[in-house]
């Protein structure tokens, strides 16, 4: 069984849009790194995920997002989610991840507070 | 593993490989609207089946493909039971999730992630060791939080 990632990044202003298509699982660990990396070496200080909202999300993709946010953590980046279910918005904020990242309803939500 | 299934009762049977956890999470969560679950619930017991089935598939089977994963489903009006067997000899211990502070600031490593989630999404779990050398979670969910 594969699973890849399909990630398109968009500039929006001052935010870096990484539109992620697909699960989020371990498998998807390489697609969300190679992301960052590219907006990382083009400045991104302010990255606004998007999920699928029917994304399957197992604890596998959790850690590689926790990773992820450890690297944004020390790069000082600002980082907002979207794009997510309740049942994940839900998970998001058991875990944690909500501690370093915001989630926000909509698109338009996000680029506001974090232009 | 000898239960009697019943029309309540389903049983599956999964290789110990990545993404086979979904196969479990959509059969529980079909058995769970027909037994009348709360699609809120649901949510909560697909994510718990898929969590367990990992942990199975990774702690107690070690990945080796013909290494099984019983997953036994029990519905009834008020609640679901599920039990989720590997061939393994478990975890001695059951790893405590260090919280994402420590995981980012101390680079501590996720450990304990998916046994933290179900017992955040289910109301009952207990961890037992079957009578063949085996490992079984066992999750209660109820109908209605």
């Amino acid at each position: 069984m594969t699973q890849a990632n399909e990630i398109q990044m968009e500039q929006l202003g001052a935010v870096t849009l990484l539109d992620i298509r697909g699960d989020i699982t371990i498998l998807s660990e390489s697609f969300l790194n190679d992301a960052y990396e590219d907006a990382n070496n083009q400045g991104a200080g302010k990255i606004l995920l998007k999920f699928q909202e029917d994304a399957y999300i197992n604890s596998g993709g959790i850690s590689v997002l926790i990773q992820l946010l450890a690297k944004t953590e020390q790069n000082a980046q600002q980082i907002g989610i979207i794009g997510l279910s309740d049942h994940f918005t839900k998970i998001f904020n058991m875990v944690g991840i909500t501690k370093f990242a915001k989630i926000y309803k909509t698109r338009e939500d996000a680029l506001e507070a974090m232009s | 593993m000898n239960q009697i299934l019943d029309d309540q009762t389903i049983e599956i049977n999964l290789p110990s490989k990545v993404g086979y956890e979904r196969v479990a999470m959509a059969s529980a969560a079909a058995l769970a609207r027909l037994g009348g679950l709360a699609p809120e619930r649901v949510e909560d017991l697909k994510s718990a089946v898929a969590e367990a089935c990992i942990n199975a598939m990774q702690h107690g089977n070690n990945w080796r493909p013909e290494a099984r994963v019983v997953v036994h489903m029990d519905v009834s009006a008020d609640r679901f039971i599920v039990s989720v067997t590997d061939q393994g000899d478990g975890v001695p211990e059951v790893p405590k999730y260090p919280g994402i502070e420590k995981i980012i600031e101390e680079k501590v490593s996720p450990r304990g992630l998916g046994v933290f989630m179900i017992q955040q999404l289910v109301d009952k779990v207990n961890f037992n060791q079957t009578a063949d050398g085996g490992h079984t979670m066992t999750m209660e969910i109820r109908s209605t939080k």
